[in-house]
């Protein structure tokens, strides 16, 4: 029986009415209409549902919607500041590490995520940051470009605060 | 796929009094890394789903020198990685949950779904168990322990009860110039099942002395993570010689009888459990002479496919 | 040396920014009021009769809106090619584990899938057949007992054969006479998945007047388009498709697939109906790639000259010929120049999930098989397989397989860049614990050709829409635009590409076999100078000079003996809208381009542990002609992401099947493994420029040929590393121990002599 769900979505309250069995990654989709999450394999093998769950990235579609009630999450539409992208999607799109852009929501989030955490982002630490995000197009170099150039607007803009 | 009914447990006392109430129609689920994945294929099917992730109390990650680790089975695999003295005194542990899945699922998946899912190839138990670890398991009349190496009882079966939760494993203090190292054998050097994983720990009477202790865990090649007693008994109170080592390995792999499935065949299976432990008991006494590695370097020998 | 303004410049994707937000629009983000799903029912049986259907337990779920069977279509076949094998869902028999066979349209996704359990089939077991070299044996059960009655069928052996191709040259059996060294092997190579991040998805709507409106993942708009027209017995243009934005196809998506089953029910129900697939099913019910098995017999003299090569390569197309062996024929030789050979190629039913696309399907394998083939003979010679190949490599003027003459092409380039950028031949350090090497493959492909169609409408303020009925899966639509700017002396973000569909958009080929910048290019270009001779004589007329005297470029036509004086483009876009001829619009159409080769070299330096088989790629260089980057950005990610698809079939890629039914055993990516960027290399590119006689501005084919070489180049390696040479991918670490340990099982054999024999028979 659907039952109804409270959840902070890109920073806004918003309330879903859903089955027990569905998954955050269907509640995003199907009731919120937040399509930018994509669905690549439903079962956490391929990264292309990661949303960034009270701050850490997670393969949404392994997630229970309803174990995630009061929970704040951001998905690829809660990035950009209008038309301003935010870091990661403006190196993405700099260093041509998007191509058929599937996967490409999920590997923003994931580095989106990498980088608040303050881990140091040498190329290996970024290697297994993105370990979980399966990309079929790109063979992966421009997106390790992406991610390099993304941490270095990071620690600059973080060093001026 | 049966539809089902989702519950929330606020305590302890609630998730033994649901478990009573459901019977084996309930399944608990924390991080649920697992359980959409099983329902969804057919495999799980309960009529009632117990969510214990707001369960007070089971999610702390402490440790001291006196009583070691603590662990509350609501711990994500990547706080265990990440915590600094995870790192510094159980390096295989954290090395082993490095190599385990990826960063989306460790966010999700705790270290008490990990013991309760009981898969032959978990990543994190070859290293929980030569570390010693031991489970605290709350049901109805209170608390009970159980060594971890007693916990499995099969594929996917353990010895907790139907009305019984897994609340914390505590993992003893290693003692002094005692070395660690975990190495997993699989085709990608992240997101896989272990092909073969195997974990061994060397604890030194001083810095050059003989082997005090000497623990071989392995995964993957037995209907559970199995320790390697005999192999443990060559080496016990010996100095650690090169030929002593190799036949700690061969009989670690003269000791199983893996099967064949779409990872690998029970020979090669058998090969690398030979290979393996050797290697880390290698990397297990050079540590306990001279010091740990950084997590970084032990991450990068125990995840063998990456560079 | 022409100075481009846009052509050549890394420009960013024009849907960069949609995609990076999300707001990219793929099938599966459709969603339309009243919108029913779609989950399917299938066979159970790898080879067996229907007996029986009944749906009416699943029609009497609530909750579902319609249930249809194979026999709810009309009674027609159809095919991927001229052989019509198929069904669009099974009616009588089911050919393999997997196979359509009800679909159940219902509110919600739960409900279907609970209505599909509820569906009830009888079936009969009829023999089957799963090994291909059992299949074509002859003394095995056939598939399908009425081959020869398909329409299509045409020449092969018959019995579970469904097509074979040839091509002969000189006299192979004087060649292998005056040769001094005869080698003669058999390679196999794995089933494969294409992979897409993206399963296929579709949502069928109909129109207030009845009309079709499939909104689909997929690289063909116009080839569904047609494919349901024909299954469904309706006319083409009741149909309108609307390829969005894909997840990946990499020739996977080329045809109809699923598309007919939302499209029937949402005729039935009159409301939209989405089929979108699960992972599994991406597996089972899309076409990859199978198994095939590759003689190779050649005759060189001591000198190392290639004399004669004989090839039999047997591909193995699953339950219906999903894709054609071509490979086999097309890529029996390589990049070399050999002047005697028979070459044959088989497709050869069983009882699998049939075969599709996967870029360039079969040349991969024919890659592994040929280029491994080459350094065995090399060493057998005892010569440096890099002096081997440049000894026999194709030239100018020397004929293709195909029997065009060969154009000037950047072949050696490729080579000699090659093995100046990892400093070839080298010997790298080994020790006891891990054996060191570096191997090589040559690669040759040709540029796509095929229907295009192209227009341009200039818009009132000089700005240019571009329509192309291409689905861009490799970056194209940049690349197009890039190509109608040039043309047109517009800045890049001066020329929109429209979204479209197959009502608005003149008919195209499919977006595969690297046809889109080199043939789609071309048309894009023409249109592109139909537009600007439009607008040059419009200007003519205005300012009274010739149309020869005139320029356009910067936005503008000018005078070229006198910049200041100009009209730009707004200008004479306003004029136009009153002038005899009209709004301007350039269009361009075009049939086939001539043969365009496509050459490249790429070298894998590799670390084998020895105790355990594990193999790693620590460097990976590919050099490749290209003929013009259109945009070396978007080249180079091509090229990257199919050497790291070639890597992932070279080490860990597989689809296991059961050797008794047939079925897909891992239809999951966690047990398909493709590569993940803990793994990679820094894949290094070097772009090699040798214009083409056609192509835009000099471009050659880019996208399919980096997937060729890797697992030869890492099989040479691991050679060169270890000494073992190994004929069977992939190239595990279990494979690669075995052959160490000396305890090798793979055990393929292709009966060349059966096969001679049966030919001529």
């Amino acid at each position: 029986m659907k039952k109804q769900l409270q959840i902070t979505v890109n920073g806004e309250p918003r309330q879903a009415l859903v089955e027990p069995y569905y998954s955050l990654l269907d509640t995003l989709r199907d009731e919120l209409h937040l399509t930018g999450t994509k669905k690549g394999c439903d079962e956490g093998d391929c990264g292309a549902c990661t949303v960034l769950l009270n701050g850490k990235p997670v393969c949404s579609c392994l997630v229970l919607a309803h174990s995630a009630h009061d929970a704040e999450v951001t998905t690829i539409e809660g990035l950009a500041n209008g038309l301003e992208l935010h870091p990661v999607q403006q190196a993405f799109v700099e260093r041509g590490g998007l191509q058929c852009g599937f996967c490409t929501p999920g590997l923003i989030l994931s580095t989106v995520g990498f980088l608040e955490s303050g881990e140091e982002p040498t190329e290996e630490n970024i290697k297994h940051a993105l370990g979980g995000n399966l990309c079929r197009c790109t063979g992966y170099t421009k997106v390790i470009e992406a991610v390099v150039a993304a941490s270095r607007w990071n620690r600059d803009s973080q060093g001026t605060e | 796929m049966k539809r089902f009914e989702y519950l929330e447990a606020r305590t302890v006392r609630q998730v033994i009094s649901m478990l009573q109430r459901y019977g084996e129609n309930a399944r608990i689920v924390a991080g649920s890394t697992d359980f959409l994945v099983r329902w969804r294929a057919g495999v799980w099917n309960p009529g009632h789903v117990i969510n214990i992730q707001r369960v007070a109390g089971l999610g702390r990650i402490t440790y001291s020198s006196r009583n070691g680790l603590r662990i509350g089975v609501l711990v994500t695999v990547q706080a265990l990685e990440q915590h600094p003295m995870v790192r510094r005194r159980y390096p295989a542990l954290a090395a082993a949950a490095a190599s385990f899945a990826g960063v989306q699922v460790r966010n999700l998946a705790t270290v008490g779904g990990n013991i309760c899912n009981a898969s032959p190839s978990g990543d994190t138990i070859p290293a929980l168990l030569v570390f010693g670890a031991e489970c605290r398991i709350a049901g109805p009349d209170g608390d009970r322990w159980v060594a971890l190496d007693q916990f499995f009882t099969g594929p996917g079966q353990t010895v907790l009860r139907n009305d019984e939760l897994l609340a914390e494993v505590r993992v003893p203090p290693p003692p002094s110039n005692t070395g660690s190292h975990y190495i997993k054998h699989s085709p990608r050097g992240a997101m896989d099942i272990a092909t073969v994983g195997v974990a061994s720990l060397v604890s030194l009477d001083g810095r050059r002395g003989p082997c005090s202790e000497a623990r071989i865990a392995l995964g993957a090649v037995a209907p559970t993570p199995v320790r390697a007693y005999s192999a443990e008994d060559i080496l016990r109170g010996h100095d650690l010689s090169q030929e002593l080592i190799q036949a700690a390995a061969d009989s670690a792999r003269d000791g199983v009888q893996p099967i064949s499935d779409i990872r690998g065949s029970a020979e090669h299976r058998k090969e690398i459990v030979g290979v393996l432990t050797r290697r880390t008991l290698e990397q297990a006494l050079n540590s306990a002479a001279s010091g740990p590695l950084t997590f970084e370097d032990q991450r990068r020998l125990t995840v063998q496919a990456a560079f | 040396m022409a100075d481009f303004q846009t052509i050549g410049k890394s420009h960013i994707r024009v849907d960069a920014l949609e995609k990076v937000t999300g707001k990219a629009t793929y099938a599966g983000d459709v969603y339309l009021p009243g919108m029913l799903m779609c989950k399917l029912l299938t066979s159970t049986r790898s080879h067996a009769r229907i007996k029986s259907i009944d749906t009416s337990a699943a029609e009497a779920l609530p909750g579902v809106r319609c249930v249809i069977t194979g026999n709810d279509y009309p009674d027609a076949w159809f095919g991927s090619g001229a052989l019509k094998d198929r069904r669009v869902m099974a009616r009588d028999e089911v050919f393999y584990i997997g196979e359509p066979v009800a679909a159940v349209a219902a509110d919600d996704e739960m409900t279907a899938l609970e209505a599909v359990e509820l569906i009830k089939v009888e079936y009969v077991n009829i023999q089957n057949v799963v090994d291909p070299l059992e299949a074509i044996s002859g003394r095995s059960v056939d598939v399908h007992s009425d081959l020869e009655d398909f329409e299509g069928f045409g020449f092969a052996l018959g019995g579970n054969n469904c097509t074979m191709l040839d091509a002969d040259r000189g006299d192979v059996e004087q060649g292998f006479k005056d040769s001094d060294v005869i080698v003669e092997e058999t390679y196999h190579t794995q089933p494969i998945s294409q992979g897409f991040l993206e399963p296929m998805a579709c949502v069928a709507d109909l129109e207030a007047n009845g009309r079709l409106d499939i909104y689909a993942s997929t690289q063909g708009p116009y080839q569904v388009r047609a494919q349901l027209a024909s299954v469904l017995d309706m006319p083409i243009g009741n149909i309108k498709v609307t390829a969005m934005e894909m997840g990946g196809g990499f020739g996977g998506k080329l045809r109809l697939a699923f598309e007919a089953f939302p499209a029937l029910l949402a005729i039935k129900t009159g409301k939209p109906v989405k089929l979108v697939n699960t992972r599994e099913e991406a597996f089972t019910l899309n076409g990859p790639r199978l198994e095939t098995n590759i003689y190779l017999k050649t005759g060189v003299t001591n000198d190392g000259n290639i004399l004669a090569r004989e090839a039999h390569s047997i591909f193995d197309v699953g339950a219906y010929l999903g894709a054609g062996p071509n490979a086999g024929v097309g890529h029996g030789l390589g990049a070399y120049s050999i002047p005697n050979f028979k070459l044959r190629s088989y497709g050869v039913y069983t009882n699998k999930i049939y075969v599709g696309s996967y870029r360039a399907s079969g040349v991969a394998d024919m890659t592994f098989a040929t280029e491994s083939h080459t350094d065995v003979i090399a060493h057998k010679l005892g010569m440096d397989p890099l002096d081997f190949r440049i000894k026999n490599a194709l030239s100018e003027g020397d004929t293709a397989v195909n029997g065009s003459p060969i154009p000037k092409n950047g072949l050696m380039e490729t080579i000699l860049a090659l093995k100046e950028k990892m400093g070839l031949p080298k010997k790298l350090p080994s020790t006891p614990k891990e054996g060191r090497g570096v191997g090589i493959s040559v690669g040759e492909w040709r540029s796509g050709s095929g229907p295009s169609t192209a227009a341009i409408s200039v818009n009132e303020d000089g700005t240019v829409s571009l329509l192309t009925g291409s689905v861009d899966i490799s970056g194209s639509d940049t690349s197009l635009a890039q190509i109608a700017a040039e043309a047109l002396g517009l800045r890049l973000d001066q020329v929109v590409v429209a979204k479209r569909n197959t009502d608005m958009a003149p008919f195209t080929g499919p977006s595969g076999g690297s046809r889109i910048v080199y043939s789609q290019g071309r048309a894009v270009q023409n249109a592109a100078e139909d537009a600007k001779s439009k607008l040059l004589d419009l200007a003519a007329d205005r300012l009274g000079v010739p149309a020869e005297a005139l320029e356009c470029a910067g936005g503008a036509v000018y005078v070229q003996d006198n910049p200041p004086q100009s009209m730009d483009l707004g200008q004479l876009a306003r004029m136009s809208l009153s002038s005899r001829g009209g709004p301007i619009i350039g269009a361009a159409s075009l049939s086939s381009l001539p043969y365009a080769p496509v050459f490249n070299a790429q070298g894998a330096e590799v670390i084998v542990d020895r105790e355990t088989g594990q193999v790693r790629v620590t460097r990976f260089v590919q050099a490749q002609d290209i003929g013009k980057a259109i945009n070396p950005m978007g080249v180079e990610g091509q090229l990257e992401g199919g050497a790291v698809q070639g890597i992932g079939r070279a080490l860990s890629e597989e689809i296991l099947i059961d050797k008794k039914t047939g079925e897909v055993r891992n239809p999951s990516l966690a047990t398909y493994l493709m590569p993940l960027s803990v793994d990679m290399p820094e894949i290094e590119n070097i772009l090699v420029e040798v214009p083409s006689a056609d192509g835009p501005f000099g471009a050659r084919a880019v996208a399919e040929s980096p997937g060729f070489g890797p697992p030869a180049a890492i099989a040479n390696a691991i050679f060169d590393a270890v000494g073992v040479r190994i004929k069977t991918l992939p190239l595990s670490a279990e494979r690669v121990l075995a052959a160490i340990q000396g305890r090798t099982e793979d055990e393929y054999t292709v009966d060349a002599e059966e096969l001679r024999k049966a030919e001529s028979a």
